[in-house]
Protein backbone atom coordinates (compact mmCIF):
# COMPACT_ATOMS: atom_id res chain seq x y z
CA UNK A 1 0.00 0.00 0.00
CA UNK A 2 1.32 3.38 -1.19
CA UNK A 3 1.88 6.33 2.00
CA UNK A 4 -0.70 8.28 0.83
CA UNK A 5 -3.18 5.54 0.91
CA UNK A 6 -1.96 4.71 3.98
CA UNK A 7 -2.47 8.37 5.18
CA UNK A 8 -5.78 8.62 3.84
CA UNK A 9 -6.81 5.88 5.47
CA UNK A 10 -5.49 6.95 8.75
CA UNK A 11 -6.85 10.29 8.37
CA UNK A 12 -10.83 8.52 7.66
CA UNK A 13 -10.19 6.54 10.82
CA UNK A 14 -9.61 9.64 13.11
CA UNK A 15 -13.04 11.55 11.68
CA UNK A 16 -14.66 8.73 12.06
CA UNK A 17 -13.92 8.53 15.75
CA UNK A 18 -14.54 11.55 16.36
CA UNK A 19 -18.12 11.26 14.87
CA UNK A 20 -18.43 8.13 16.56
CA UNK A 21 -17.47 9.66 19.92
CA UNK A 22 -19.81 12.72 19.05
CA UNK A 23 -22.82 10.30 18.47
CA UNK A 24 -22.15 8.06 21.85
CA UNK A 25 -20.57 10.48 24.03
CA UNK A 26 -22.61 13.35 23.21
CA UNK A 27 -22.68 16.96 24.91
CA UNK A 28 -23.03 17.84 29.13
CA UNK A 29 -23.98 21.22 28.18
CA UNK A 30 -21.96 24.51 29.10
CA UNK A 31 -19.79 24.03 32.15
CA UNK A 32 -20.04 27.03 34.28
CA UNK A 33 -17.41 25.79 37.04
CA UNK A 34 -14.29 25.10 35.52
CA UNK A 35 -12.27 28.60 34.91
CA UNK A 36 -9.00 27.78 32.82
CA UNK A 37 -7.80 31.40 33.99
CA UNK A 38 -6.95 29.88 36.80
CA UNK A 39 -3.24 28.90 35.76
CA UNK A 40 -2.62 32.55 35.96
CA UNK A 41 -3.89 33.22 39.18
CA UNK A 42 -1.27 34.05 41.84
CA UNK A 43 -2.40 33.00 45.73
CA UNK A 44 0.34 34.09 47.98
CA UNK A 45 2.06 30.79 49.35
CA UNK A 46 3.68 32.88 52.20
CA UNK A 47 2.00 36.42 52.73
CA UNK A 48 5.11 39.09 53.31
CA UNK A 49 3.09 42.59 53.42
CA UNK A 50 5.13 46.19 54.33
CA UNK A 51 1.75 48.33 54.27
CA UNK A 52 0.34 48.14 51.03
CA UNK A 53 3.06 46.28 49.13
CA UNK A 54 2.52 43.01 48.60
CA UNK A 55 5.87 41.13 48.76
CA UNK A 56 4.51 37.64 49.23
CA UNK A 57 5.78 34.61 47.85
CA UNK A 58 3.95 32.93 45.23
CA UNK A 59 3.96 30.35 42.27
CA UNK A 60 5.48 33.13 39.99
CA UNK A 61 8.41 34.14 42.90
CA UNK A 62 8.98 30.31 43.22
CA UNK A 63 9.58 30.32 39.19
CA UNK A 64 11.62 33.07 39.68
CA UNK A 65 13.89 31.60 41.52
CA UNK A 66 14.13 28.52 40.16
CA UNK A 67 15.29 30.32 36.64
CA UNK A 68 17.78 32.55 38.73
CA UNK A 69 19.02 29.37 40.46
CA UNK A 70 19.11 27.31 37.35
CA UNK A 71 20.93 30.05 34.69
CA UNK A 72 23.90 30.72 37.13
CA UNK A 73 24.49 26.86 38.87
CA UNK A 74 24.65 25.51 35.26
CA UNK A 75 26.83 28.23 33.70
CA UNK A 76 29.33 28.74 36.28
CA UNK A 77 28.98 24.12 36.34
CA UNK A 78 29.60 24.67 32.97
CA UNK A 79 32.01 27.08 33.09
CA UNK A 80 34.56 25.67 36.07
CA UNK A 81 34.94 22.38 34.01
CA UNK A 82 36.10 24.00 30.89
CA UNK A 83 38.67 21.51 29.18
CA UNK A 84 41.06 21.98 26.48
CA UNK A 85 39.11 18.79 24.79
CA UNK A 86 35.67 20.25 24.65
CA UNK A 87 32.63 17.73 25.45
CA UNK A 88 29.40 17.97 23.75
CA UNK A 89 28.15 20.36 26.63
CA UNK A 90 31.16 22.28 26.37
CA UNK A 91 30.58 22.18 22.29
CA UNK A 92 27.41 23.39 22.68
CA UNK A 93 27.80 26.34 25.20
CA UNK A 94 30.65 27.56 23.39
CA UNK A 95 28.09 27.62 20.46
CA UNK A 96 25.64 29.77 22.62
CA UNK A 97 28.90 31.80 23.85
CA UNK A 98 29.16 32.52 20.07
CA UNK A 99 25.35 32.94 19.08
CA UNK A 100 25.50 35.69 22.02
CA UNK A 101 28.80 37.40 21.23
CA UNK A 102 28.71 37.31 17.31
CA UNK A 103 25.47 37.29 16.32
CA UNK A 104 23.96 39.61 19.25
CA UNK A 105 26.73 41.72 20.71
CA UNK A 106 28.87 42.28 18.02
CA UNK A 107 26.81 42.70 15.17
CA UNK A 108 24.79 45.54 16.85
CA UNK A 109 27.61 46.98 19.42
CA UNK A 110 30.52 48.40 18.68
CA UNK A 111 33.79 46.95 20.40
CA UNK A 112 33.82 49.28 23.33
CA UNK A 113 29.58 48.96 24.08
CA UNK A 114 29.81 45.22 24.05
CA UNK A 115 32.82 44.87 26.19
CA UNK A 116 30.73 46.66 28.48
CA UNK A 117 27.15 45.31 27.87
CA UNK A 118 27.61 41.76 26.66
CA UNK A 119 27.33 40.23 29.77
CA UNK A 120 24.01 41.65 30.61
CA UNK A 121 22.83 41.12 27.30
CA UNK A 122 23.84 37.18 27.49
CA UNK A 123 22.30 37.16 31.36
CA UNK A 124 19.05 38.38 29.30
CA UNK A 125 18.99 36.06 26.57
CA UNK A 126 19.83 32.87 28.87
CA UNK A 127 17.19 33.72 31.85
CA UNK A 128 14.78 34.50 29.58
CA UNK A 129 15.02 31.26 27.86
CA UNK A 130 15.17 29.22 30.65
CA UNK A 131 12.34 31.42 32.05
CA UNK A 132 10.40 30.42 29.17
CA UNK A 133 11.53 26.82 29.54
CA UNK A 134 10.99 25.99 32.76
CA UNK A 135 7.28 27.01 31.96
CA UNK A 136 6.81 24.15 30.01
CA UNK A 137 7.84 21.85 32.65
CA UNK A 138 4.47 20.66 35.43
CA UNK A 139 6.05 21.67 38.48
CA UNK A 140 3.99 20.31 41.35
CA UNK A 141 2.30 23.74 42.14
CA UNK A 142 -1.46 23.50 42.30
CA UNK A 143 -2.38 24.32 45.08
CA UNK A 144 -5.64 24.30 44.22
CA UNK A 145 -6.44 20.82 44.04
CA UNK A 146 -3.86 18.46 45.44
CA UNK A 147 -3.94 14.24 44.84
CA UNK A 148 -3.36 11.87 47.38
CA UNK A 149 -0.08 9.56 46.98
CA UNK A 150 0.51 7.44 49.71
CA UNK A 151 -1.57 8.89 52.05
CA UNK A 152 -0.13 12.81 51.66
CA UNK A 153 -1.54 15.51 50.29
CA UNK A 154 0.51 16.71 46.89
CA UNK A 155 0.00 19.59 44.55
CA UNK A 156 -0.97 18.90 41.70
CA UNK A 157 1.17 19.19 38.67
CA UNK A 158 0.45 22.09 36.94
CA UNK A 159 2.17 24.65 33.81
CA UNK A 160 2.93 28.11 34.58
CA UNK A 161 5.90 30.47 33.07
CA UNK A 162 6.95 33.43 34.87
CA UNK A 163 7.48 35.48 31.56
CA UNK A 164 3.53 34.62 31.51
CA UNK A 165 2.94 37.50 33.85
CA UNK A 166 3.04 41.29 32.80
CA UNK A 167 5.65 42.28 35.31
CA UNK A 168 8.56 40.37 34.82
CA UNK A 169 8.82 41.41 30.94
CA UNK A 170 8.23 44.82 32.06
CA UNK A 171 10.55 45.43 34.43
CA UNK A 172 13.18 43.88 32.17
CA UNK A 173 12.05 45.83 29.70
CA UNK A 174 12.29 48.98 31.79
CA UNK A 175 16.02 47.98 32.96
CA UNK A 176 17.08 48.03 29.65
CA UNK A 177 15.50 51.06 27.97
CA UNK A 178 16.99 52.94 31.35
CA UNK A 179 20.44 51.46 30.78
CA UNK A 180 20.24 52.38 26.89
CA UNK A 181 18.81 55.84 27.08
CA UNK A 182 21.42 56.93 29.92
CA UNK A 183 23.92 54.92 27.47
CA UNK A 184 23.20 57.40 25.00
CA UNK A 185 23.19 60.77 26.95
CA UNK A 186 26.49 59.37 28.39
CA UNK A 187 28.07 59.20 24.76
CA UNK A 188 26.83 62.03 23.65
CA UNK A 189 25.02 64.52 25.94
CA UNK A 190 21.22 65.20 26.53
CA UNK A 191 21.09 67.46 23.88
CA UNK A 192 23.13 66.01 21.21
CA UNK A 193 21.42 62.77 21.86
CA UNK A 194 17.69 63.76 21.47
CA UNK A 195 18.60 65.56 18.63
CA UNK A 196 20.51 62.24 16.89
CA UNK A 197 16.59 60.92 16.72
CA UNK A 198 15.96 62.90 13.99
CA UNK A 199 17.77 60.89 10.90
CA UNK A 200 20.25 63.04 9.05
CA UNK A 201 18.84 64.32 5.83
CA UNK A 202 15.63 65.35 6.79
CA UNK A 203 14.57 68.79 5.61
CA UNK A 204 13.98 71.45 7.79
CA UNK A 205 9.76 71.63 8.14
CA UNK A 206 9.79 68.09 9.16
CA UNK A 207 12.24 67.90 11.59
CA UNK A 208 9.73 69.01 14.19
CA UNK A 209 6.55 66.82 13.52
CA UNK A 210 9.53 63.67 12.81
CA UNK A 211 11.13 64.60 16.10
CA UNK A 212 7.76 64.13 17.80
CA UNK A 213 7.31 60.87 16.17
CA UNK A 214 10.42 59.59 17.20
CA UNK A 215 10.12 60.57 20.67
CA UNK A 216 6.39 58.85 20.73
CA UNK A 217 8.19 55.86 19.18
CA UNK A 218 11.22 55.68 21.90
CA UNK A 219 8.54 55.78 24.57
CA UNK A 220 5.98 52.97 22.67
CA UNK A 221 9.48 50.75 22.93
CA UNK A 222 8.67 50.12 26.27
CA UNK A 223 5.45 48.83 25.46
CA UNK A 224 6.34 46.82 22.62
CA UNK A 225 9.05 45.07 23.60
CA UNK A 226 7.18 43.79 27.20
CA UNK A 227 4.35 42.64 25.49
CA UNK A 228 6.02 41.14 22.78
CA UNK A 229 7.35 38.64 24.93
CA UNK A 230 4.28 38.62 27.30
CA UNK A 231 2.05 38.61 24.45
CA UNK A 232 3.84 35.24 23.08
CA UNK A 233 4.19 33.42 26.03
CA UNK A 234 0.41 33.42 27.26
CA UNK A 235 -0.76 33.29 23.90
CA UNK A 236 1.57 29.70 23.65
CA UNK A 237 0.20 28.68 27.37
CA UNK A 238 -3.37 29.57 26.30
CA UNK A 239 -3.50 27.60 23.58
CA UNK A 240 -2.07 24.80 24.66
CA UNK A 241 -4.69 24.77 27.84
CA UNK A 242 -7.76 25.20 25.57
CA UNK A 243 -6.67 23.12 23.09
CA UNK A 244 -5.47 20.53 25.34
CA UNK A 245 -8.59 19.95 26.95
CA UNK A 246 -10.10 23.01 28.37
CA UNK A 247 -12.29 23.93 25.58
CA UNK A 248 -13.71 20.14 25.72
CA UNK A 249 -14.55 20.73 29.87
CA UNK A 250 -15.79 24.12 28.98
CA UNK A 251 -18.35 23.28 26.27
CA UNK A 252 -19.08 19.61 27.58
CA UNK A 253 -18.39 18.16 24.23
CA UNK A 254 -16.06 15.14 25.34
CA UNK A 255 -15.51 14.12 21.24
CA UNK A 256 -13.71 18.08 20.98
CA UNK A 257 -10.67 16.83 23.09
CA UNK A 258 -9.93 13.79 20.71
CA UNK A 259 -10.15 16.57 17.70
CA UNK A 260 -8.10 19.62 19.47
CA UNK A 261 -5.49 16.95 21.48
CA UNK A 262 -3.24 16.79 18.80
CA UNK A 263 -3.08 20.11 18.21
CA UNK A 264 -2.59 21.06 21.61
CA UNK A 265 0.22 18.35 20.84
CA UNK A 266 1.40 19.91 17.79
CA UNK A 267 1.33 23.83 19.55
CA UNK A 268 3.60 22.23 22.40
CA UNK A 269 6.49 21.14 20.53
CA UNK A 270 5.96 24.24 18.25
CA UNK A 271 6.52 26.07 21.60
CA UNK A 272 9.26 24.53 23.67
CA UNK A 273 11.27 24.09 19.89
CA UNK A 274 10.68 27.41 18.60
CA UNK A 275 8.87 30.16 20.70
CA UNK A 276 10.91 30.01 23.75
CA UNK A 277 14.22 30.10 22.27
CA UNK A 278 12.83 32.56 19.95
CA UNK A 279 11.82 35.45 22.00
CA UNK A 280 14.98 35.07 24.05
CA UNK A 281 17.32 36.05 20.88
CA UNK A 282 14.54 38.77 19.77
CA UNK A 283 14.54 40.20 23.48
CA UNK A 284 18.43 40.26 23.65
CA UNK A 285 18.87 41.27 20.20
CA UNK A 286 16.56 44.15 20.45
CA UNK A 287 18.36 45.28 23.42
CA UNK A 288 21.87 45.82 21.79
CA UNK A 289 20.04 47.06 18.60
CA UNK A 290 18.90 50.13 21.65
CA UNK A 291 21.99 49.85 22.84
CA UNK A 292 24.07 50.12 19.52
CA UNK A 293 21.35 52.67 18.50
CA UNK A 294 22.04 54.79 21.34
CA UNK A 295 25.75 55.25 20.78
CA UNK A 296 26.44 55.07 17.35
CA UNK A 297 27.84 57.83 16.03
CA UNK A 298 25.68 60.38 13.92
CA UNK A 299 24.19 58.96 10.74
CA UNK B 1 -36.68 56.28 33.87
CA UNK B 2 -35.23 55.97 30.35
CA UNK B 3 -31.91 55.33 30.72
CA UNK B 4 -32.88 51.93 32.82
CA UNK B 5 -35.72 50.84 30.33
CA UNK B 6 -33.54 51.47 27.31
CA UNK B 7 -30.25 49.32 27.70
CA UNK B 8 -33.34 46.51 28.71
CA UNK B 9 -35.57 47.49 25.66
CA UNK B 10 -32.06 47.50 23.78
CA UNK B 11 -31.48 43.84 24.80
CA UNK B 12 -34.76 42.27 24.32
CA UNK B 13 -35.74 43.55 21.06
CA UNK B 14 -31.33 43.04 19.06
CA UNK B 15 -29.86 40.63 21.67
CA UNK B 16 -27.14 43.13 21.96
CA UNK B 17 -25.26 43.25 25.44
CA UNK B 18 -22.41 44.50 26.93
CA UNK B 19 -20.82 41.01 27.14
CA UNK B 20 -21.67 40.61 23.93
CA UNK B 21 -20.21 43.55 22.20
CA UNK B 22 -16.89 42.81 24.45
CA UNK B 23 -17.01 39.44 22.94
CA UNK B 24 -17.13 40.80 19.32
CA UNK B 25 -14.48 43.24 20.15
CA UNK B 26 -12.14 40.42 21.12
CA UNK B 27 -13.08 37.95 18.34
CA UNK B 28 -12.02 41.29 16.11
CA UNK B 29 -9.53 42.66 17.39
CA UNK B 30 -7.62 39.25 17.62
CA UNK B 31 -9.02 37.77 14.34
CA UNK B 32 -8.17 41.15 11.87
CA UNK B 33 -4.78 41.37 13.57
CA UNK B 34 -3.92 37.95 12.18
CA UNK B 35 -4.44 38.79 8.55
CA UNK B 36 -1.07 41.57 8.62
CA UNK B 37 0.78 39.02 10.56
CA UNK B 38 -0.10 36.17 8.03
CA UNK B 39 0.87 38.23 5.19
CA UNK B 40 3.84 39.71 6.75
CA UNK B 41 5.71 36.30 7.71
CA UNK B 42 4.63 34.79 4.26
CA UNK B 43 6.68 38.21 3.11
CA UNK B 44 9.92 37.58 4.86
CA UNK B 45 9.96 33.89 3.78
CA UNK B 46 9.22 34.87 0.43
CA UNK B 47 12.15 36.84 0.06
CA UNK B 48 13.98 34.78 2.08
CA UNK B 49 13.79 31.81 -0.53
CA UNK B 50 14.50 34.13 -2.98
CA UNK B 51 17.95 35.79 -1.43
CA UNK B 52 19.05 31.80 -0.72
CA UNK B 53 18.12 31.08 -4.67
CA UNK B 54 20.63 33.84 -5.77
CA UNK B 55 23.27 33.70 -3.45
CA UNK B 56 23.40 30.19 -1.64
CA UNK B 57 26.68 30.97 0.58
CA UNK B 58 24.64 33.65 2.45
CA UNK B 59 22.55 31.25 4.13
CA UNK B 60 23.57 31.49 7.43
CA UNK B 61 23.41 35.56 7.91
CA UNK B 62 20.21 35.41 6.47
CA UNK B 63 18.71 33.27 8.82
CA UNK B 64 19.61 34.89 11.82
CA UNK B 65 18.31 38.36 10.15
CA UNK B 66 15.05 35.68 8.90
CA UNK B 67 14.06 34.70 12.75
CA UNK B 68 14.53 38.47 13.54
CA UNK B 69 12.20 39.61 10.93
CA UNK B 70 9.67 37.23 11.76
CA UNK B 71 9.44 37.54 15.63
CA UNK B 72 8.95 41.70 14.96
CA UNK B 73 6.24 40.24 12.24
CA UNK B 74 4.13 37.95 14.61
CA UNK B 75 4.41 40.62 17.63
CA UNK B 76 2.18 42.92 15.87
CA UNK B 77 -0.48 40.27 15.70
CA UNK B 78 0.08 39.56 19.68
CA UNK B 79 -0.31 43.22 19.96
CA UNK B 80 -3.98 43.54 19.06
CA UNK B 81 -4.62 40.27 20.77
CA UNK B 82 -3.92 41.85 23.81
CA UNK B 83 -5.59 45.23 22.60
CA UNK B 84 -8.20 42.31 22.61
CA UNK B 85 -8.09 40.93 25.68
CA UNK B 86 -7.81 44.76 27.12
CA UNK B 87 -11.32 45.47 25.27
CA UNK B 88 -12.45 42.62 27.22
CA UNK B 89 -11.64 42.75 30.75
CA UNK B 90 -10.88 46.42 30.92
Amino acid sequence: MTTKAKALIAFGLYILIAVVLVLVLGSNGKNEEFTPTDEFKLDPWVSIEFGPVDMSINKAVLYLFLACVLTTVVMTYIAKRMVDKPNRVQTAMEVMYDLTYSNIARNNMSREMSARWFPFVATLFFFIWISNLIGYLPLPTNTEHSTNIFGLELPTLALYAATANISVPIILTLVVWFAYQAEGIRAKGFVSYVKGWIPSGTPGVLKGPIFVIEAISQFVRIISLSVRLFANILAGHMLILFMGGGLAVILGIAALGWVTLPLAIIFFLLEVGLIATLQAFIFATLASIYFGEATAASH
Amino acid sequence: MLDIALPIAQETTTGVTDDGLKAIALGIGAGLGSIGAGIGVGFIFGKVIESVTRQPEMREEITSIQWLGFALTEAVAFYTFIFGLIAFFL
